[in-house]
């Protein structure tokens, strides 16, 4: 009986110890996450995990089948963003829920009235934290770019 | 708990913040814009050396901080052109060669002190 209390102690100890082994020595394995389909010539990860950290790059309306920008303005845009994010948010065993801030780069500031009522079909419970603005230009002469921090 | 980075081998702050904040084993690096540290101005030439200087800049912070650019997680990259977006990607790609950092890049209206470019840096230790 006290062996199995010991094994059992031991079994639900032993990730909590090596945890905190981990948090002295600042052992927070930097962990790229990599996508079937991510283009090798990018200078950057879809996303990258640190600890419990998930850092997600700035998401534009690209369809993944044909590597370009999907049609019908800011609406359509957005919707595509989001399931990049969402699908990139997953590969790294993440949920939307674990969203805490995003980051909405809008090409027209006249686009977040239509963005918002996509964006919260994406996140319709608790959203995440948001700043939202309008730059001058986006990649590929994208309607809308979001980043994401998502924390576990 | 929180602590602040100043090397002198990046350029002052030109305004009230710091070069950089590390608290829990993550750095904050701020924008930097391609300032020579030891002139307190922009550099000479086009995107491809003011991006130069935006890293020898970030990379003394994160020296002085105790990290390294393979601990870096996040980029966020503000141009003051899009057309400048190649260029910056072919110096970019210099400095993060593996295990590169998610990374949001854009153009804005104007960048501090009329830069070309500014680079934002999140790093955590490994």
């Amino acid at each position: 009986m006290k062996k199995k209390l010991v094994v059992i102690l031991l079994i639900t100890l032993l990730p909590g110890i090596a945890y905190c082994q981990a948090g002295k020595t600042g052992k927070l394995p930097k962990h790229v996450i990599t996508l079937e389909n991510t283009p090798a010539k990018r200078p950057y990860s879809p996303a990258v995990e640190a600890g419990n950290m998930l850092f997600v790059s700035g998401q534009i309306a690209v369809d993944q089948a044909t590597g370009k920008l999907v049609e019908g303005g800011i609406e359509a845009q957005t919707r595509q963003v989001l399931k990049n994010l969402k699908n990139v948010i997953e590969k790294a065993g993440y949920s939307m829920e674990n969203t805490v801030k995003c980051t909405v780069l809008l090409q027209d500031i006249s686009f977040y009235a239509p963005m918002n009522q996509i964006y919260m079909e994406f996140f319709p419970v608790d959203p995440p934290a948001r700043m939202a603005f309008a730059v001058k230009d986006l990649p590929m002469g994208a309607l809308i770019e979001i980043d994401a921090v998502v924390v576990k | 708990m929180k602590k602040i980075i100043s090397s002198k081998n990046a350029p002052a702050a030109i305004g009230p913040y710091s070069q950089a904040i590390e608290i829990n084993g993550i750095l904050f690096v701020s924008g930097q814009i391609p300032i020579d540290p030891e002139t307190g101005k922009l550099v000479d030439g086009g995107i491809s050396e003011q991006t130069t200087r935006v890293f020898e800049n970030i990379g003394a912070i994160l020296e002085q901080a105790g990290y390294t650019f393979s601990d870096v997680v996040k980029s966020t990259c503000m141009l003051a052109s899009i057309s400048d977006f190649k260029a910056m990607n072919e110096v970019y790609s210099s400095y993060y060669t593996e295990n590169q950092p998610s990374r949001a890049a854009f153009a804005v209206k104007d960048l501090p002190l009329g830069a070309l470019i500014e680079i934002d840096t999140i790093a955590i230790k490994q």
